[in-house]
C-alpha cells in the first residue's frame, strides 16, 4: 500500500511514473543515483569544465573565459526551428571542443534520441512559442 | 540570468535508464545474467628498431570456447596497435572509440599520432568508469620519441615496460621473457620469443588456445602477422573428404500422416453480392 502513495508521484512532466519501465520511483534513487557510477558520471563533465575555465582564467586573464561563454551562449541561441531535423550545433560544438571529441554518442550512434522507440517529433509551432516562451510546458509531451 | 542556459537538442550516448529497472528486479528476486569467465595471453616486446605484440585467438565465455580465431590485435593509428584482453566488446569498442579521436587528432594536427596520445586518451577513459569497462590493454608503438610499449589496466593504471603480458596467461608468458628477453634483440629474435611467449600462454592456460597472431611495428611499417603460428590444426579433416554409404543412420521408426483436404466448396447465391 506505502507503494502506491509513491507511485504516483510524477516521473516526468506530463505523465505518472511507469512502474514496469522505470522501476518503483523512490527519492533516494532519484538523488543518488543507482549506479555507482552514476553520481561521478554526471558531475565528471560540470567538474571537468571548470576547471578548465579556471585554466584559461589563469592564463589569459578572467575576461577571456567570460567572453567564450557569451560566445558560447549566442551560438547556444542559433538553432534550427523545432520539428524534424534537430540543430547540429556545429559553431557551438567548435567553441566547446566536443567537435574534435568522439563519444558514445558518435559510436554506433548509441541510444540517438532521433533512433528511440519512443521518439516523437515535436510539433515546430508549438516548440517555437515555448521557445520564445508564448506557451509553457515541454516542445514534446512526454510519451507515456 | 538563472533561466539563460539554453536547451540545446540531446544527444544521446551513455545512460543509466535500465539500472533502475534492474535494481528493481534483483530486489525482488530475479537472478540477473552474472559475467561470464574470460581469458587471453596478450603480450608485447621492445626489440632494436620497434615494437612486437603478440595475442594468441581464443574467445572463451565461462566454459565455452565460442571464437576458435578471433582477432585481438586491434588497430588504433598506422603506427600503433594494441592487444586487448578481458570482455571481448569492451576492448574492441574502447579501441575503435579511441582510435576515431586519434583520427580527428591527426586531422586537425596534419602530424602522426603518438604513443603516449593514444595511453592518454585510454586511460582516461578507462579512470572515468572506475573499472565497469572492463579492459585490460597492451599498447604498443613507434612515433618520433621512439618505440613504446605500456600496458593499462582495467581502472586505468599504466605502466612503461620493455616488455609486457596481460590476460590469465600473463604468467606464463612473463616466465619465458623473464628467462630469454635481453635488450637489442633483432626482428626475427623479437618475434620467436614473442611466439614462443604466446605458446606458452597457449598450452599452459585454459582460457588461451588456437593460434598466434604476431603485429610487428617500426619506424616506417607496420606488419600485422595474422596466424603466423598454427599449433592447433584441426585433427579430424580429412583431405579426401567424407563419403557415406546410403543408409548409415539407422531409421528408428516412420510414421507417415495423410493431409487431408479442408477446402470446402460453398455454392453462392447471387453473384453480385461480391462486388459490393
Amino acid at each position: 500500500m506505502e507503494n502506491n502513495s509513491k507511485q504516483a508521484i510524477a516521473h516526468e512532466i506530463g505523465g505518472v511514473n511507469d512502474a514496469l519501465r522505470f522501476g518503483l520511483n523512490g527519492v533516494k534513487s532519484d538523488i543518488v543515483g543507482v549506479h555507482p557510477l552514476q553520481s561521478t558520471f554526471e558531475s565528471t563533465k560540470m567538474s571537468q569544465a571548470e576547471m578548465k575555465k579556471r585554466a584559461l582564467a589563469m592564463t589569459y586573464g578572467s575576461a577571456f573565459p567570460l567572453k567564450m561563454d557569451l560566445d558560447s551562449r549566442m551560438l547556444a541561441r542559433f538553432q534550427r526551428p523545432p520539428g524534424a531535423v534537430s540543430s547540429s550545433m556545429l559553431g557551438l560544438e567548435a567553441v566547446n571542443g566536443s567537435l574534435d571529441d568522439f563519444g558514445f554518442e558518435d559510436f554506433h550512434c548509441l541510444n540517438d534520441p532521433q533512433e528511440s522507440e519512443t521518439y516523437r517529433p515535436a510539433d515546430m509551432h508549438h516548440g517555437m512559442e515555448v521557445r520564445l516562451g508564448l506557451s509553457s510546458g515541454p516542445v514534446c509531451p512526454s510519451f507515456i | 540570468m538563472a533561466q539563460s542556459a539554453i536547451e540545446v537538442p540531446p544527444k544521446g550516448g551513455f545512460n543509466f535508464d535500465l539500472c533502475v529497472r534492474n535494481d528493481m528486479l534483483t530486489k525482488k528476486g530475479v537472478q540477473l545474467p552474472s559475467y561470464r569467465k574470460t581469458g587471453t595471453t596478450i603480450v608485447g616486446l621492445v626489440y632494436k628498431d620497434g615494437v612486437v605484440l603478440g595475442a594468441d585467438t581464443r574467445a572463451t565465455e565461462g566454459p565455452i570456447v565460442c571464437d576458435k580465431n578471433c582477432e585481438k590485435i586491434h588497430y588504433m593509428a598506422p603506427n600503433i596497435y594494441c592487444c586487448g584482453a578481458g570482455t571481448a566488446a569492451d576492448t574492441e569498442a574502447v579501441t575503435d572509440m579511441v582510435s576515431s579521436q586519434l583520427n580527428l587528432h591527426r586531422y586537425a594536427t596534419g602530424r602522426q599520432s603518438r604513443v603516449v596520445t593514444a595511453l592518454t586518451l585510454l586511460k582516461t577513459h578507462l579512470f572515468s568508469y572506475q573499472g565497469h569497462v572492463s579492459a585490460a590493454l597492451v599498447l604498443g608503438g613507434v612515433d618520433v620519441t621512439g618505440p613504446h610499449l605500456h600496458t593499462i589496466y582495467p581502472h586505468g593504471s599504466t605502466d612503461s615496460l620493455p616488455y609486457a603480458t596481460m590476460g590469465s596467461g600473463s604468467l606464463a608468458a612473463m616466465a619465458m621473457f623473464e628467462s630469454q628477453y635481453r635488450e637489442g634483440m633483432t626482428r626475427e629474435e623479437g618475434i620467436h620469443l614473442v611466439s614462443e611467449a604466446i605458446r606458452s600462454g597457449i598450452f599452459n592456460d585454459l582460457g588461451s588456445g588456437s593460434n598466434v597472431d604476431v603485429c610487428v611495428i617500426t619506424k616506417d611499417k607496420t606488419e600485422y602477422l595474422r596466424n603466423h603460428m598454427l599449433p592447433n590444426p584441426r585433427t579430424y579433416v580429412s583431405t579426401r573428404g567424407f563419403s557415406f554409404a546410403k543408409g548409415q543412420t539407422e531409421v528408428l521408426s516412420t510414421k507417415i500422416k495423410q493431409l487431408r483436404e479442408r477446402v470446402v466448396e460453398v455454392a453462392v447465391e447471387g453473384a453480385d453480392a461480391m462486388e459490393e
